[in-house]
């Protein structure tokens, strides 16, 4: 197995199991920001000299620096996709418990209940 | 009245064709009965009051799960209430299910007892791949099998108040079954089913979830608990 082969398959599992494992809380999203910050870093460097991805590529065993980059891009696509999935899916029940509020506080009792209080 | 610490939780979405009927059928029986109004854009509501249920209507439709749990909750904080059941707005289930159902849940000492359909070999009228899909289901299901039930889609449920205390269905949509069973092992609950049987009326069928929505099901229990509950 090349080395790109052993990072990927890495990238992939761990970044699942950060997904699932972590609630977003101040330190997940200090972590992000770093994140975003080194990787402004390595895009501005890949830019100004491109020809270094492909010797940064040939160490783990890919024949083109765009490739690498490709890989990358794929790691990072299912990570934001998976995590707005999450994102979601807790707003969803966020949103779920704040119209159950709505709708315990607009509780109509029935017809019959009506007149026998009114009379 | 008897059954007066029993309270009825029906899920309702755009029933107003039957609502009415199944509220009134409920009623000769039970006196409390609350409709949930999953954001219905028919009559649902005013149907269901006038057959004599409480109605909390959801502002936007949410799904069976999250209005099983309104209606849990509304009941629960309801003065008297002992026994609560769910039961599905459709028509497909009988009262006299829910009548057996209490007196299991009271005579054995049990905290939920659940409906199954399969307690006498496959019910008449119900799809074959229907059935091949929900037997697979319940065999799937790790709680499901260790727990021996046989049927874990069934909308048929009678339980007492520490279930309805503890309840928290965070699944909204149709994943709620899978969630309930989840619950009842995760909290030792003592479960046993009661064989009932399923009105497979033209309506109910067309009413029932596609199949796919297993493969929806499925996922959303490898979700769940890594939810903030």
């Amino acid at each position: 197995m090349n080395w790109i082969q052993v990072l990927l398959i890495a990238a992939i599992v761990s970044l699942l199991f950060y997904l699932l494992r972590s609630r977003t809380n101040a330190k997940t999203r200090a972590w992000v920001k770093v994140g975003y910050l080194f990787f402004v870093i390595a895009a501005v460097y890949a830019i100004l000299r491109p020809d270094d991805t492909t010797v940064v590529a040939r160490w783990l065993g890919v024949d083109r620096g765009a490739d690498l980059i490709g890989y990358a891009l794929i790691v990072v696509f299912i990570f934001t996709t998976m995590s707005t999935y999450m994102r979601f899916k807790e707003l969803e029940l966020k949103y779920a418990r704040l119209a159950r509020a709505v709708a315990l506080q607009n509780a109509r009792m029935p017809d019959d209940a009506g007149e026998v209080r009114a009379g | 009245m008897t059954y007066q610490d029993v309270w009825i939780v029906v899920p309702a979405f755009n029933e107003a064709s039957v609502i009415g009927d199944v509220v009134a059928d409920l009623r000769s029986v039970f006196g409390n009965v609350v409709v949930v109004d999953d954001g219905s854009r028919d009559g649902t509501s005013a149907a269901a009051r006038q057959a004599g249920a409480h109605v909390v209507p959801h502002p936007v439709n949410l799904g069976q799960g999250a209005a099983i749990q309104t209606g849990v909750e509304y009941a629960r904080a309801r003065p008297g209430a002992r026994v609560f059941a769910t039961f599905d707005a459709d028509g497909q289930h009988r009262v006299k299910d829910v009548m057996a159902m209490i007196d299991r849940l009271t005579a054995e000492d049990l905290d939920i007892v659940i409906g199954t359909r399969f307690a006498a070999g496959p019910p008449p009228r119900m799809p074959l791949l229907k059935r091949v899909v929900l037997q697979a289901a319940a065999w799937l299901s790790p709680s499901s099998r260790r727990l021996h039930l046989t049927d874990a889609h069934n909308g048929l449920r009678v339980f007492n108040r520490t279930v309805a205390d503890d309840l928290n269905i965070t699944m909204n949509g149709m994943s709620h079954a899978s969630e309930f069973i989840s619950l009842i092992a995760e909290n030792h609950w003592r479960v046993s089913e009661e064989p009932v049987e399923i009105l497979y009326t033209d309506y109910s069928i067309s009413k029932g979830q596609p199949l796919l929505n297993g493969v929806n099901i499925v996922f959303d229990g490898f979700l769940r608990g890594r939810m903030p509950r």
